[in-house]
């Protein structure tokens, strides 16, 4: 990467040299490119998040295909190639076969880091070591069907990829491989499957998913490093690399979670939030760039900083510090990717990326329900697993990126990527509804009462009060050393872990619901009565606030004077 | 959760004498005070007592968890207690209460304390458990009981 980046940034700095505008700048050549990517992002993180508005307000769909569709709009190949603007010129135009310029596609490397670094922060490790056998077989079964059919898809179709180890052939298939559960979780939380057994073992699935995903394409841009020079295919140093990749990534988790501890203790040395939340992001950056300097991508080196410190006590407050970089950066990256789509360049692929993303879908509802079918599922709970497991997002989406970027995929396959995503995404909610229709996933004869959901609801006098008992509630868990995770869906809900207990939080207008397995109920109903009998100790107390209306009076008193 | 973590051999009683529910409070806090777990007596009895002002925590079959919040303690205090008369606890199903399970925590400290109790009451809720538990004849047997799981 580092030599193309390089190359990029002097192609850029070369092809704006030569243009007209730096003559008109007189020399303010530095000046005018920040101007124009000011500029640019300006227009991104508008159009972005109007995009993602829009998507989730009126088609219910994830913001980042609002984002994706606002970049395809804003692009060089729709509209920002087309308008001109006086003194700036066209103001997203294409640079040496990239969507945008390598500042710009700096800027959206950077979030892409964000991204991964609160992806492994947010990763629940203690359930990805500890949770059900099941959810590991799921994961792995999801990865090498996706992984070989989206390889396989490539090398049978016909073009010029002839090798399962040609590096697009590869690359295709782990674009496929990585699942975005978020949506999935949206739909568990509304339909309250989330404590089911298809929701535990799909969100216990994913984990794997992204930990399996993430060591598979650090094998894979050694493999594709290696065989993209050509010549024949090199098992003994395919393995090497292999190995070095799975080392990697085994040592410097392994030495992050052991010293973890040991780092945030240190830095919390310094007593100011602040600093510690923006020391643990350099941590991550550093580890980020010496990741891409161990020949792997920088997303796995800041991945596995988050991994490392998910497990201490700074992990809340890193993820909620960074959560306003995080909502403002990560759209300009999707925003990006959408604008690297090249109409034109996909016309001649479009048969080949409905097939491509067909196998997508059939990989993942095959080689996720197979492993749950054999374990403990019944057909009806594989489907289900299966359609959890379908929908791809971010991660591939990063991941087509670093392909084009590298030039191992050409703008033609980026948009089949992009395709991809897209068709899982937009599929998986309407089917994964339908399918939860009808009755339990699970076979008959390991259906034991355990895994009986009860619901716990709460009818309160009004939104209000739901609401701040809500967030006594979540404070209080945290008291009690629970994860508490917030899935920002549109009815406020929670997924409350720790350890082998699992439950969710909903807020259903005044109603407050728990959805929690039966063995677990026994926590969150006495967890909740001492909030409650707080909660009426304040609202007596108020009452004993004698001048509440000589309150209201002073406040007042003078405005219209 | 290893209730052996929370629970202390010498805070698991067999024996309770009293027989109100005033008297049961404040003979698990005497005995708390015996056992060096705690030193200030009537702020810790005038926590518990606060809370069963709100709603009992007589619960049901017999099963009462009477807790407080308070600063006098450093870390989670936890002591389980029988008393197999007998006791009238207000309890939610009007039956007497028989197996006394006390936690004490700190007010800000974070810490699985309710989930102790919820551990507890959790392990207890098979009748069969509350028998065993109430056949008991020793403290080492209660602590086995309950830790042994």
């Amino acid at each position: 990467m580092p030599t193309n980046t390089v190359h990029v940034v002097t192609n850029a700095v070369h092809t704006l040299a030569g243009s007209e505008h730096l003559t008109e700048a007189s020399g303010h050549g530095i000046t005018h490119l920040m101007m124009l990517l000011i500029l640019q992002l300006g227009v991104i993180i508008i159009a972005a998040k109007v995009g993602g508005f829009l998507f989730q307000r009126f088609l219910k769909m994830p913001t980042v295909l609002g984002e994706l569709a606002s970049g395809m709009l804003i692009g060089p190949y729709a509209l920002g190639g087309m308008i001109d603007f006086p003194s700036i010129g066209i103001l997203f135009a294409e640079h040496d076969g990239l969507a945008a310029s390598a500042e710009l596609y700096g800027i959206a490397t950077l979030a892409s880091i964000i991204l991964l670094f609160l992806a492994g922060l947010e990763t629940d490790l203690s359930a990805f070591l500890r949770y059900s056998v099941v959810g590991s077989f799921v994961g792995l079964g999801g990865l090498v069907f996706s992984f070989v059919l989206g390889d396989l898809c490539a090398v049978l179709w016909p073009n010029d990829i002839h090798s399962f180890m040609d590096p697009a052939a590869l690359f295709l298939g782990v674009i496929s491989v990585a699942t975005s559960v978020g949506i999935t979780a949206r739909i568990l939380a509304e339909k309250r499957k989330m404590a089911s057994p298809e929701g535990v073992t799909i969100l216990a699935g994913a984990v794997f998913d992204d930990v399996l995903g993430i060591i598979t394409l650090a094998i894979v841009m050694g493999m594709a490093d290696v065989s993209g020079t050509g010549g024949e295919v090199n098992w003994g140093r395919i393995g090497l690399i292999a190995l070095k990749a799975i080392g990697f990534f085994v040592v410097v988790t392994a030495l992050g979670l052991l010293f973890a501890r040991r780092i945030t203790a240190a830095i919390k040395q310094f007593r100011s939030r602040e600093i510690m939340v923006a020391t643990c992001f350099g941590l991550a950056l550093l580890l980020a760039g010496l990741a891409e300097m161990a020949g792997l991508a920088m997303i796995i080196g800041a991945y596995i900083m988050g991994l490392a410190l998910s497990r201490t006590d700074l992990a809340h407050e890193i993820e909620h510090h960074l959560q306003g970089v995080y909502n403002i950066m990560v759209p300009i990256f999707f925003c990006v990717m959408g604008m690297m789509v090249d109409f034109k360049a996909m016309k001649p692929v479009l048969y080949f990326g409905a097939v491509y993303s067909m196998l997508a879908v059939i990989s993942k509802v095959v080689g996720c329900g197979l492993p749950a079918w054999l374990m403990r599922f019944n057909l009806r709970g594989s489907l289900r697993i299966g359609l959890g497991m379908l929908p791809r997002g971010e991660v591939a989406l990063i991941v087509a990126g670093l392909g084009l970027a590298r030039g191992v995929v050409d703008q033609g396959v980026f948009g089949v990527a992009i395709m991809m995503t897209v068709i899982t995404t937009m599929l998986a909610p309407p089917l994964l509804v339908k399918s939860f229709e009808r009755g339990s996933g699970v076979r008959k004869a390991l259906d034991c009462g355990s895994e009986n959901i009860e619901t716990i609801e709460l009818d309160l006098p009004s939104h209000d009060i739901t609401e701040f008992l809500m967030q006594r509630f979540i404070h209080a868990l945290q008291q009690e050393e629970f994860f508490v995770h917030n899935l920002h869906t549109e009815q406020p809900t929670y997924r409350v872990l720790k350890d082998d207990i699992a439950f969710t939080l909903v807020q259903d207008e005044s109603k407050l619901q728990i959805n929690v397995p039966s063995a677990n109920q026994n926590v969150a109903r006495m967890i909740l009565l001492e909030e409650v009998l707080a909660l009426s100790d304040l609202l007596e107390s108020t009452k004993e606030m004698k001048g509440l209306d000589q309150m209201g009076t002073d406040l007042v008193s003078g405005l219209f004077a | 959760m290893n209730l052996k973590k929370v629970l202390a051999a010498d805070a698991v009683w067999v024996d309770l004498k009293a027989n109100t529910k005033a008297g049961i409070l404040e003979e698990m806090v005497d005995r708390l005070v015996a056992a060096g777990k705690i030193s200030d007596r009537e702020t810790i009895l005038e926590a518990i007592k606060d809370r069963e002002a709100k709603m009992s925590t007589g619960m049901q079959n017999g099963v009462a968890i009477p807790h407080g919040k308070t600063d006098s303690v450093k870390q989670l205090i936890a002591a389980v207690g029988l008393q197999k008369e007998g006791v009238d606890f207000d309890s939610m199903d009007g039956l007497p209460c028989t197996i006394f399970i006390m936690t004490l925590s700190p007010i800000k400290r974070a810490g699985p304390h309710m989930q102790f109790l919820a551990e507890v009451s959790r392990l207890i809720s098979q009748p069969a458990e509350r028998e065993k538990l109430l056949a008991a004849k020793t403290h080492a047997e209660i602590y086995e009981l309950l830790t042994g799981k």
